[in-house]
């Protein structure tokens, strides 16, 4: 939340009042640290005749009611100034309402299109959403009024936050010179200080020198760390502008955030506690106090390099999915990038997607699935999702690439190489988990909307059109394949270790490929379209043909659907979501009885990624009934990947499945999970997994399973039997 | 199937050998296309399942044009002059339900019937075990109308206000085909297993979509009060006893007296199961699962006895 926002110019007109002071003294002291001065300012403006004054003084003594309630009646009048409304909404973005602030920064427009002020306050609430407006705001209020500085310190933390620190410094410098204590300007230099792991400190001192109980000088900086993954030396701002300040609320609200990020649970409550009780209540520090109240519903596991903390009602069925898993990543990164983590790695899973997003930025609405915060891995639940819509594995194998290369360059590494590292480590577990290209991104494709290798981290920042985040992480994802394709596996390790070295975008491209990035991009551009161009091109040829095609199979015109369907496919074999062409062939083959083509276009479409249970256990079927009981396993093993909660009769099947193939383990994990899934046949359940421990040589898990069973239904006679068998002097499985 | 009433249960059981069970199905008006075909396919699925029963069973489906309120009512009339009291009635409505605030009406080919007037041809029917299951949408709307001692009452809704489609029906119909309804392993479907089953399957539905739940089942077994939604407080003991579909051959030994001790005896210990399952909590965990074994051990020997 930016505050002390400089009114000087803005205030310009009112300067004429009846009490010796105006709101720009006011206000001018308190950003030079008067505290008292400032006080006694505001107090005084509260007596004023002006309902606009009082509203400011009112604001200034953070009496907020009364300073709303002013500045209605300010606003009021027809002929009111604009400038009332642009304060009015300036109270209300720093007052967490910013729907509100918005439309008053739009009415002050209506009555004056030139005021640049409203447009500062547009790019305020645009930066606080991410919604990509931000930029082309504040270069609206700069293009009206040039002399603006606050304008400039806006532009040049949008800027910073894209990673264009030489826009950013840019930016800075002209608020500076316009204005020699813009200290938000100071404070952004001094963020790239630190992002460059160089001292700060002169730029604090600057800030100092003007105002030393500027906290929010050390928040902006703190806000900046964490945008470049830099949480701890976050923690060490937040702190220091606590420091300078003790009543900056909103540094302990973001202290709090921040720590929670990192692991941690107590200090966060206290922190986030009291900016709450001191009124500072936006929904972040709501949020995520709420959240932290439902932390007594998970569970922590612990060994030597994980902590998991899951879900009570879900822990018992995904632990033994996910701790080997996680095993298995950090067994297989430690050897490809050559280092050990310094610690265990926290994963926490969310099975409500809007703890997920508190957790993660508090608020809720995050599209994301997982996020990284150095050693801490927040991510979805699979039950937090559609079925068929994620997949837990994929995401794992996404978010410790992140903890890997975070830890191996130190946090100093821009948004698009580790998000595209981490989608190309996707695709490097398994074919099937790789970069897909969708019709977004071939639309982006076809529209050349792809960003230069040097602008990307704003693709994921601030998207300027709806599907650009999407867009971002495939261009990022199918960099690094390029790099891998042309240059080898090594060279992608080699940017890892530029980008350690604090070396930019541009130089870690020039120095390992040799390329200029301009010619990067020109190379890049050429292959990608090389590879997509040809279904970018026929992409609206392709949908009037899928439409064709689900229209006859609502008709039921399956030989139309046989015969068109190939071709169709063809042109866009990797769009495996809804009404994707697989299933329907795979409909008509099933309408023709035509058993072998239906397992094979749904094999086709398992291959390429598909991801919808249903089908997939569809597959399963057709490959147990051909006797394929291997392909079937794989098959059911896929979607533990994608879907295994409250999903009993996968884990059955699967169960069933390894059991008859011997596969004991295997089968005691898969009816450990069916148990674990709480289903509607427990007996059968628990009598399932007494034979697999039986038949693995665990007598006494078998004998306590058996038990379990008979517990809830004592005249199962399966189960009485195997008991009486377990009772015997030697019983061994048959 | 709960253990405690087990006294009841055996008796009742005994009784049910010789007695038939009624079922009325009914596929209401179901408008669209889509519906019409989901009602009539469960109604009808549901009818095969329950005849497959043999002549313990006696069914009476109602779909399509038939399903009129003058044909329900005479479905219902036949049935009360042909049921003995010692007979159990089911009823089933399958379709849309609507609820002005007041009234229930299940929604049939021409006029609509109520809750009242469904309530007052049951009444007709002398058997002294009767379950009325509303699948329909609204159905909690209909459940005080229909509550009366000896009469069970399910709703797949739990209240008038629920309007959505409901897809209740079709877990209902399910839970006769999915062994794993059975879950006490008895070798029979009562009627608790089969509402547990449904509403276990209508939230799984629910959650896999994502979508807020528009349904939620309730019952009444007790013949006054709210509608629950789960056993508990003297609430689903009679819904237990209510054997809707018998899969198993233990019928056959309850009828013979020269296994009578053993069933004596398997009575005991099905009642000192219990007993140390209620005891449970206030026992130590060792000695709680030494007894246990002990007693399914010897439970399980008896029962090698009836099958010899």
């Amino acid at each position: 939340m930016r505050r002390a926002l400089a009114i000087s110019a803005l205030l310009a007109a009112c300067a004429v009042v009846a009490h010796a002071a105006v709101p720009t003294d006011c206000w001018a002291l308190r950003k030079h640290g008067h505290g008292p001065e400032a006080q006694a300012c505001f107090d005084s403006l509260t007596r004023s005749d002006d309902a606009y004054f009082r509203a400011e003084g009112f604001w200034g003594l953070q009496e907020w009611e009364q300073a709303n309630e002013q500045f209605r009646l300010a606003a009021d009048p027809k002929d009111s100034k604009a400038l009332y409304k642009v304060r009015w909404g300036m109270l209300l973005h720093e007052r967490f309402n910013d729907a509100d602030a918005e439309g008053l920064f739009k009415e002050a427009l209506e009555k004056d299109l030139s005021n640049a002020e409203a447009y500062v306050g547009l790019a305020a609430v645009s930066m606080d959403g991410f919604d990509g407006h931000a930029e082309e705001y504040a270069a609206k209020a700069i293009a009206l009024d040039p002399k603006l500085a606050e304008a400039h310190e806006l532009m040049a933390d949008i800027a910073l936050t894209n990673d264009d620190r030489d826009a950013a410094a840019a930016e800075a410098d002209k608020a500076i010179a316009l204005e020699s204590d813009a200290l938000d300007a100071m404070a952004i230099h001094a963020a790239m200080e630190l992002i460059g792991d160089r001292s700060p400190d002169a730029w604090f001192a600057k800030i100092a020198a003007i105002n030393p109980s500027y906290g929010e000088g050390y928040e902006l900086a703190a806000r900046q760390l964490e945008l470049h993954y830099l949480y701890e030396e976050a923690v060490t701002y937040y702190r220091k502008a606590i420091e300078a300040n003790p009543r900056l609320w909103s540094a302990h609200s973001e202290l709090g955030v921040d720590l929670m990020r990192l692991g941690k649970e107590d200090e966060p409550y206290q922190e986030l506690e009291l900016a709450y009780n001191n009124g500072y209540r936006d929904a972040a520090t709501v949020n995520s106090l709420r959240l932290l109240d439902s932390y007594k519903n998970y569970e922590t596991f612990r060994d030597s390099e994980t902590i998991l903390k899951l879900d009570k009602s879900e822990a018992a069925l995904l632990l033994p999915y996910m701790q080997p898993e996680l095993h298995r990543i950090i067994a297989a990164y430690s050897k490809k990038y050559q280092m050990t983590l310094p610690g265990p790695v926290q994963v926490e899973v969310y099975p409500n997607h809007e703890d997920f997003a508190v957790r993660t930025t508090g608020m809720p609405g995050l599209g994301a699935l997982g996020v990284t915060f150095g050693e801490v891995v927040a991510m979805d639940s699979p039950s937090a999702r559609k079925p068929g819509d994620f997949n837990w594995g994929a995401t794992l194998w996404h978010e410790m690439s992140h903890v890997f290369i975070l830890t191996a360059t130190n946090h100093r590494v821009p948004r698009w190489f580790t998000e595209g590292l981490a989608v190309h480590e996707e695709g490097e577990r398994s074919p099937e988990w790789r970069n897909r290209v969708t019709p977004e991104v071939l639309a982006a494709i076809r529209d050349k909307k792809l960003l230069p290798v040097e602008k990307l981290d704003r693709g994921f920042v601030y998207p300027q059109y709806p599907s650009q985040v999407i867009v971002s992480y495939f261009e990022a994802g199918s960099i690094c394949d390029y790099i891998q394709e042309k240059w080898g596996a090594g060279k992608l390790l080699d940017m890892v270790h530029s980008y350690a070295h604090l070396t930019t975008t541009p130089q870690a491209i020039e120095q390992n490929l040799g390329l200029k990035p301009e010619q990067f991009d020109q190379q890049y551009m050429a292959w990608i379209n090389g590879k997509y161009g040809t279904e970018a091109a026929n992409f609206d040829a392709w949908r009037e043909k899928l439409k064709a095609l689900v229209a006859a199979d609502a008709q039921k015109s399956y030989g139309t659907v046989a015969q068109a369907g190939p071709a169709a496919l063809a042109m866009y074999p990797q769009y495996v979501d809804d009404a994707n062409v697989y299933e329907l062939i795979a409909d008509a083959d099933r309408a023709q009885g035509d058993k072998t083509g239906e397992m094979a276009i749904l094999t086709a479409y398992e291959h390429e990624g598909g991801q919808a249970p249903d089908v997939l256990k569809r597959l399963a079927a057709l490959e147990q009934d051909a006797g394929q009981s291997g392909e079937a396993v794989a098959t059911l093993e896929r979607i533990n990947y994608i879907y295994p909660v409250k999903n009993d009769e996968l884990h059955r099947r699967l169960g069933d499945l390894l059991y008859a193939g011997k596969q004991y383990d295997a089968a005691i994990r898969e009816y450990n999970a069916l148990v674990a899934s709480n289903p509607v046949d427990k007996a059968g359940a628990e009598f399932d997994l007494a034979q697999a421990y039986y038949a693995a040589g665990q007598k006494d898990k078998a004998q306590d399973s058996v038990l379990a069973a008979l517990e809830t239904a004592p005249d199962y006679r399966p189960a009485q039997k195997l008991l009486l068998e377990l009772q015997g002097p030697s019983a061994k499985p048959n | 199937m709960r253990r405690a009433l087990l006294a009841v249960l055996v008796l009742a059981m005994a009784t049910q050998a010789r007695a038939v069970t009624y079922f009325v199905i009914v596929a209401g008006l179901g408008g669209e296309p889509d519906y019409v075909q989901r009602f009539t396919a469960d109604a009808n699925e549901l009818s095969r399942v329950y005849t497959a029963e043999g002549p313990a069973a006696h069914v009476t489906t109602l779909t399509g044009a038939q399903s009129t309120a003058a044909q329900l009512r005479a479905a219902l009339e036949e049935t009360a002059r042909e049921i003995k009291a010692d007979d159990d009635f089911v009823l089933v409505l399958i379709g849309h339900g609507s609820y002005d605030g007041v009234e229930y009406k299940f929604n049939l080919v021409g006029p609509d019937l109520t809750a009242g007037e469904i309530a007052e041809m049951c009444n007709h029917i002398a058997s002294k075990r009767q379950l009325i299951v509303v699948t329909t949408s609204a159905s909690g709307g209909a459940a005080p109308a229909l509550e009366r001692p000896g009469r069970a009452v399910i709703a797949a809704t739990k209240s008038g206000t629920e309007k959505n489609a409901t897809v209740f029906a079709r877990y209902w119909v399910e839970a006769f085909q999915d062994p794993s309804a059975d879950t006490d392993k008895s070798g029979s479907v009562s009627a608790m297993e089969a509402f547990t089953y449904a509403t276990t399957k209508t939230a799984a539905f629910y959650d896999s979509q994502k979508r807020l739940a528009t349904e939620h089942a309730v019952f009444n077994d007790t013949g006054s009060g709210d509608p629950v939604r789960e056993a508990g407080n003297g609430e689903g003991l009679f819904l237990s006893t209510f054997t809707l579909l018998r899969t198993g051959a233990s019928q056959e030994a309850m009828n013979d007296p020269a296994k009578r001790e053993l069933l004596k005896q398997k009575d005991d210990l099905e009642e000192k199961i219990d007993m140390l399952k209620y005891q449970k909590p206030a026992m130590d965990p060792d000695d709680y699962k030494k007894q246990l074994t002990t007693a399914l051990v010897s439970l399980a020997k008896v029962q090698e006895e009836l099958e010899k």
